[in-house]
């Protein structure tokens, strides 16, 4: 049974899941307007091409209908679990493109089960920091780091491709993605404290 | 090779596992390393905000209307195509509890099944027995089962809350996962839980409307279709 659209829009992401699992639509609506433009704007930065990044939404939200029956709330929030399996397919799609073979395959349960379920309350509160507050943080990093943490988000590289296409050892690479990491969260972390 | 050194190496493969940027041998050793060390567990769930907030920091860009409009009308589409299943399933569902005609593992499952109902038939909760109450449009439905385990049900609307209170921790692997009985027809609640450390558990149940029953099974991680284990709670409610 559908709830219907004014109802849907009451209800917080987690609770709509059990609805998308049950198939209704509207509650699945809802869910695409209040996080479809991000998904798509991550895709976008990612392959770099508008009709690209419409293929790879749109797979992302077809997957997250058909397997949100699994969607399990005690792992993270719906947002990074949807962003997760917008990026991987984005990379994947980069990947195939360039003639690899997919590093990422199309198992959004594993997505689900990687997922680092953060505290609530600070889950909440990061969720509250405006897209700028964010680019400020990344924008503090050293551009060392600010390279390579880019590289392996929106470019899908590995430690070890990064390092032959910066000409560095591979531990040098690690080491700038933890700080550059440590830095962000620092940053996020003063932002709400 | 100090604890501490150790911890620092696997520092620097966390950041990278947590921006997917291991190679799929070193992931799996991490992950094996994660499996018995809270203390990196720890650092990747701190580190985790800081990769997903670079999702947020992409430059918005307004996704064309077509993208919502295909997109609706190819989830509108397969949920007509689901109801056409369910309403096939609603049907052989009763014949399947009677130990029809189905196939070997369904037989089976229907078993667990009518264990489960019968169950809740002995210990289901009678309306004034254990305690019930109205608070504005909130109704509220408590009882104490038998293996020690504190139920509440706050209906509102048409949905309602199952909290559970005094639920012993899981085995590995396993979660919780709520059932409801409809005209006889048993579904799942789709949403998965766990308790937290002092024995307290939720979940939300989206549409109560013709639930006579609601019942919680341990299940292994990621649900079942059907209860595979004895339930923990077993809960009638009142129409």
């Amino acid at each position: 049974m559908a709830v219907r659209r004014e109802k849907a829009e009451r209800l917080a992401d987690e609770e709509l899941m059990p609805l998308v699992g049950r198939k209704d639509p509207e509650a699945f609506e809802v869910l695409y307007d209040r996080h479809g433009g991000v998904a798509y704007s991550l895709a976008y930065r990612i392959v770099g091409e508008r009709t690209a990044a419409e293929e790879v939404t749109q797979e992302a939200f077809i997957s997250v209908w058909r397997s949100g029956a699994r969607f399990d709330a005690t792992r993270g929030s719906v947002r990074s679990w949807l962003l997760s399996v917008v990026r991987n397919r984005a990379i994947d799609f980069l990947r195939s493109k360039a003639g690899k073979a997919p590093k990422l395959t199309f198992d959004d349960d594993a997505v689900l089960a990687q997922q680092q379920a953060p505290e609530m309350t600070e889950e909440e509160a990061l969720r509250r920091e405006t897209a700028d507050e964010v680019r400020g943080a990344i924008g503090k990093l050293p551009g060392e780091q600010s390279k390579v943490i880019q590289l392996a988000y929106f470019g899908g590289f590995s430690h070890s491709e990064i390092a032959e296409i910066l000409g560095l050892p591979m531990g040098t690479v690690k080491g700038r993605m933890r700080l550059g990491l440590e830095k962000i969260r620092g940053e996020l972390a003063e932002g709400f404290a | 090779m100090s604890g501490h050194d150790r911890h620092e190496r696997w520092g620097d493969d966390l950041a990278a596992y947590a921006l997917g940027a291991l190679e799929p041998a070193e992931a799996t050793a991490l992950e094996h390393h994660l499996d018995s060390c809270e203390r990196c567990r720890a650092e990747l769930r701190w580190l985790a905000p800081a990769v997903r907030s670079l999702a947020d920091s992409v430059e918005r860009q307004q996704p064309p209307p077509s993208l919502r409009t295909s997109l609706m009308a190819a989830v509108r589409e397969d949920a007509r195509r689901a109801e056409g299943e369910t309403a096939a399933q609603r049907n052989w569902w009763p014949a399947w509890l009677r130990g029809g005609s189905g196939p070997r593992r369904l037989r089976l499952a229907a078993g667990v099944a009518t264990v489960a109902l019968a169950v809740a038939a002995v210990a289901g909760y009678e309306v004034g027995k254990d305690g019930s109450g109205e608070v504005g449009n909130a109704t509220t439905l408590s009882t104490r089962q038998p293996n020690g385990i504190t139920v509440k049900m706050v209906r509102e609307g048409d949905g309602g809350t199952l909290r559970l209170a005094g639920v012993r921790q899981l085995p590995p692997g396993k979660v919780l996962e709520a059932w409801v009985r409809r005209e006889g027809t048993v579904e799942a609640v789709p949403a998965l839980f766990v308790p937290d450390r002092s024995g307290r558990a939720s979940t939300t149940i989206a549409d109560l409307s013709g639930v006579e029953a609601v019942m919680v099974t341990q299940e292994p991680r990621g649900g079942s279709t059907a209860p595979t284990s004895k339930p923990i709670v077993t809960m009638s409610v009142p129409q």
